[in-house]
């Protein structure tokens, strides 16, 4: 059978005295492509906030065999569990380069850091254009492109990304989700968090409902597509 | 020629007081603290250079990068166990704090030290070099040449060095730095204490070109806090090049109206500079 990447239990998250998460489970396997959908408020950043170690919380978040709870943020990057925010968070003036530089900040093996920077202006040869350039000035498609590639510069095990086509043409949307196949191809497993199911779905192996702080359905993607309840609620269509 | 004169005692001068407010804005950037305790810090490191020269002989030039050293502990130190409880604290917290710690700093020289005037003066001090008809104290120009290539070197450290990154990273996005491995603590604790270094290296500077007291923090950290306000956050030259402004001014300030109204002429141009160029001076956004 499958190796679980990530297993989360019992988690519970909030701001200060209002809870956002009651309980959750969560499973990801190596290799996989996970979507977790669900509506604006259902808690969806908060999660990746509680699994980034970013705010407080209970329960368990056990990656690679290593619990996450007692560690901060620049910890759980340490291990290669990687996050790309919502509203993509670049260092605004720096450069494309610069940013990138970031993501692999941690790694000690130049030549690695070299090869993947080719690779990343591979997969995005706009970025390769623009590396000079603040990454406040690029357009939105661009900055979730820069947001992506500085995130896998950190060659992640895991590489969480929150709200992808946020503001994004459709068009530059099916770019991105191209791209996030191919980098699952390469051995990275990914959890996308995403509003837009439909986007989501189309590259994901196995999905998660989140309504309210709770899981309300999972399974393979076929499964979930065929749903009825989730068909109207999400999908749209009877 | 008095002009002339004027303008390179001025831009001597500026090139101090910018190197002075490099280790402030530097620290404003990055932390969100102003500090006020930023000239007892030029104090110390002043002392530093001075206790060097007269106690091991040492020239005072070669002594600047041991007060640096020194400067950096003691800056590192006061942020990671002290500062980094309170920095997610209002601004008002931080700047009492500051201000309280330079009353102590204050108070702790004048213990140790006596309220005497100490000046720098190695053998070297009267020299000057003539050039053009304008004459130019031995002393004052390697201050000047020192602020300049200490400038440059915070500049490459900032754009070349993974340290330089990580602070300017967290300046800029402090959520995404710690997303992507910087240790906040020990980030800030490496800034402050850089910024304490570069006031240590001032105050040495300080020390030869004038006298070292107790109390020659508050006004410094004010003149800081100007150059600061009007160089920006983001570029060292643009920090030099306020110090250079200040400096000139001065300059005029004290020979067409009078030596005393040095001080009056930086506060004056300060709020000029706030109604003319408000906040967005701060930050490039």
């Amino acid at each position: 059978m499958s190796n679980p990447l990530l297993t989360i239990s019992g988690l519970r998250a909030g701001y200060g005295a209002a809870p956002v998460l009651f309980g959750l489970d969560l499973k990801i396997n190596e290799g996989e492509i996970v979507a977790l959908v669900g509506s604006n408020g259902a808690g969806k950043t908060t999660l990746l906030r509680a699994i980034s170690r970013m705010i407080a919380a209970e329960g368990s978040i056990n990656f690679a065999g290593k619990e996450l709870m007692p560690l901060t943020p620049e910890q759980v990057f340490a291990t290669g569990l990687v996050q790309v925010p919502e509203g993509r968070q670049l260092f605004a003036r720096m450069t494309v380069e610069e940013n990138l530089r970031m993501g692999a900040l941690l790694r000690r093996d130049p030549e690695g850091v070299v090869r993947s920077f080719a690779r990343m202006y591979e997969l995005f040869p706009i970025l390769a254009e623009r590396r000079r350039q603040m990454a406040g000035s690029l357009s939105g498609g661009e900055q979730q492109m820069c947001a992506l590639a500085r995130g896998l510069m950190a060659e992640p095990k895991l590489l969480m990304v929150d709200e992808m086509s946020l503001g994004l043409a459709p068009v530059v949307v099916d770019q991105l989700l191209v791209v996030l196949s191919d980098i699952r191809k390469a051995g990275v497993t990914i959890l996308l968090v995403e509003q837009d199911v439909f986007a989501a779905f189309s590259v994901a192996d196995r999905g998660y409902v989140i309504e309210t702080g709770h899981i309300v359905r999972e399974g393979t993607v076929a499964e979930l597509e065929r749903d009825s309840d989730l068909r109207k609620a999400y999908l749209g269509v009877a | 020629m008095l002009f002339a004169q004027i303008l390179v005692n001025g831009v001597m001068l500026g090139g101090l007081y910018g190197l002075m407010a490099l280790g402030m804005a530097l620290v404003w950037g990055v932390l969100n603290i102003v500090n006020l305790a930023h000239g007892a810090f030029v104090m110390l490191g002043g002392y530093c250079v001075y206790f060097l020269f007269t106690g091991l002989h040492l020239d005072p030039f070669a002594a600047l990068p041991i007060a640096m050293v020194v400067m950096f502990v003691v800056g590192y130190l006061l942020q990671r166990y002290l500062l980094n409880l309170i920095i997610r604290s209002s601004h008002l917290n931080t700047l009492l704090i500051t201000f309280g710690l330079d009353v102590v700093l204050t108070y702790l020289a004048q213990l140790a030290f006596s309220a005497d005037f100490r000046a720098i003066n190695p053998t070297y001090a009267g020299s000057n070099v003539t050039l053009l008809g304008v004459t130019i104290p031995l002393v004052r120009f390697g201050a000047f040449l020192t602020a300049l290539v200490l400038a440059a070197a915070l500049w490459v450290m900032l754009e070349r060095t993974r340290l330089g990154h990580s602070i300017r990273a967290t300046s800029q996005n402090l959520i995404a730095a710690r997303l992507y491995g910087v240790d906040p603590a020990q980030l800030y604790a490496v800034t402050f204490g850089l910024g304490a270094a570069l006031a240590g290296a001032a105050g040495g500077l300080y020390g030869m070109v004038s006298q070292v007291t107790p109390y020659i923090g508050a006004t410094l950290t004010a003149k800081s806090f100007v150059i600061t306000i009007m160089g920006g956050l983001d570029n060292p030259f643009g920090i030099i090049l306020g110090g250079l402004f200040i400096g000139i001014a001065e300059a005029l300030a004290a020979i067409y109206i009078g030596p005393t109204f040095t001080d009056a002429i930086s506060f004056g141009l300060l709020v000029l500079i706030l109604v003319a160029r408000p906040a967005r001076s701060l930050r490039g956004a």
